[in-house]
């Protein structure tokens, strides 16, 4: 009602700092090791615009080609 | 054949030992046999808080090594006939357990019980691989904090790569205990919620316990506070049993204050 008279909550920053880093946990696939840094970066930036569930890279490698797969999950509650 | 169920959490202190106490109680209390047992080797504490410390005489290790019959180390609860306990060697190391012995252990296990509740060790290391191995579903039990639920998702992940259900082509079923819930920190957003965590950690929900006193009294005493028919925490217990002895139990809201006209007031200008 009077969001001035209210302290906000940590909740929130608990929310998001959990899932970057059990997002980061989960990958396997760290074949670099700013992958989490840059994954975090990803995040940040999508967030301006959208709403982001998760984030998944991957590395392909076919041949000569190397490709990273960025796949962006994107939270329709948010 | 009897169910098997790890109780697992990847941290330790989020009350996993009082939450297989409380299910096993819980289960025995819905006329289904039901034996818990501690896996947590080296550190045993499930007989404390059944209030069977005084009764251990063999060790699931002593079992294991054919030192003991399963008859002569399974102990009967003083307050259900129904429950059974396995205690977890104090003195060998861990090492002691090994997969074919436990393997063999739990099926025979299976035969004389509707369910066996596996209480996992803290960690993730091979105490933890071993009561997870043989388990047709995990429970994890998490405390609404950041530790615990990352530690919680690295335990989740090597349930899904190590357990002999998922190496078989099947899957381990995994339900998630949200443990010492505090309504008003909820409120004020100052906790994580029921719903935030499971959008975290993407698994089902089993039920939702709220942070009890009561509880250090009760494991003080040795009695499962399931047993205590006033508290909250018991009550959340009871409930959780039943929806794992398959009665459909719904939630119920533990995350909103409900407090007087008053308070309300009061909240508004916190």
């Amino acid at each position: 009602m009077f969001p001035w008279f209210k302290k906000k909550g940590s909740a929130s920053t608990a929310k998001d700092r959990l899932t970057i880093a059990i997002m980061s946990d989960r990958d396997n696939n760290n074949s670099y090791p700013f992958m989490a840094q840059m994954k975090a970066e990803i995040i940040e930036v999508v967030k301006k615009y959208i709403g982001v569930k998760t984030i998944n890279i991957t590395k392909d490698v076919e041949g000569d080609f190397e490709a990273l797969s960025i796949e962006v999950q994107l939270d329709k509650n948010a | 054949m009897g169910n098997v169920i790890a109780v697992i959490s990847g941290k330790g202190g989020v009350g996993k030992t009082t939450t297989t106490a409380n299910i096993g109680l819980g289960i025995a209390l819905n006329n289904k046999r039901c034996v818990v047992v501690d896996f947590d080797i080296g550190q045993r504490n499930l007989d404390m808080i059944l209030g069977l410390e005084n009764r251990v005489v063999y060790d699931i290790v002593q079992v294991m090594d054919g030192e003991a019959s399963l008859s002569q180390a399974l102990i009967k609860s003083k307050m259900n006939d129904k429950l059974y306990f396995l205690a977890a060697s104090q003195t060998k190391d861990k090492t002691a357990l090994q997969s074919e012995k436990i393997s063999k252990l739990i099926e025979s296990l299976r035969e004389d019980f509707d369910y066996i509740i596996l209480d996992a060790p803290a960690g993730i290391e091979s105490g933890y691989e071993h009561t997870i191995e043989f388990a047709d579903a995990a429970i994890i039990v998490v405390n609404p904090e950041v530790s615990s639920i990352r530690d919680a998702d690295r335990a989740i992940g090597i349930l899904d790569s190590k357990s002999q259900k998922v190496k078989d082509g099947a899957e381990v079923a995994k339900y998630l205990i949200i443990n010492r819930i505090d309504a008003k920190m909820v409120q004020s957003g100052e906790m994580l919620s029921s719903s935030d965590i499971l959008d975290i950690l993407g698994i089902n929900l089993l039920g939702k316990v709220p942070e009890d006193k009561g509880i250090i009294d009760a494991s003080n005493q040795g009695k499962p506070i399931i047993l205590n028919p006033n508290s909250a925490a018991g009550q959340a217990y009871k409930r959780i049993a039943s929806r794992l002895c398959g009665e459909d139990i719904d939630m119920p809201e533990l995350e909103t204050v409900q407090g007087s006209f008053l308070q309300k007031i009061k909240g508004i200008f916190k």
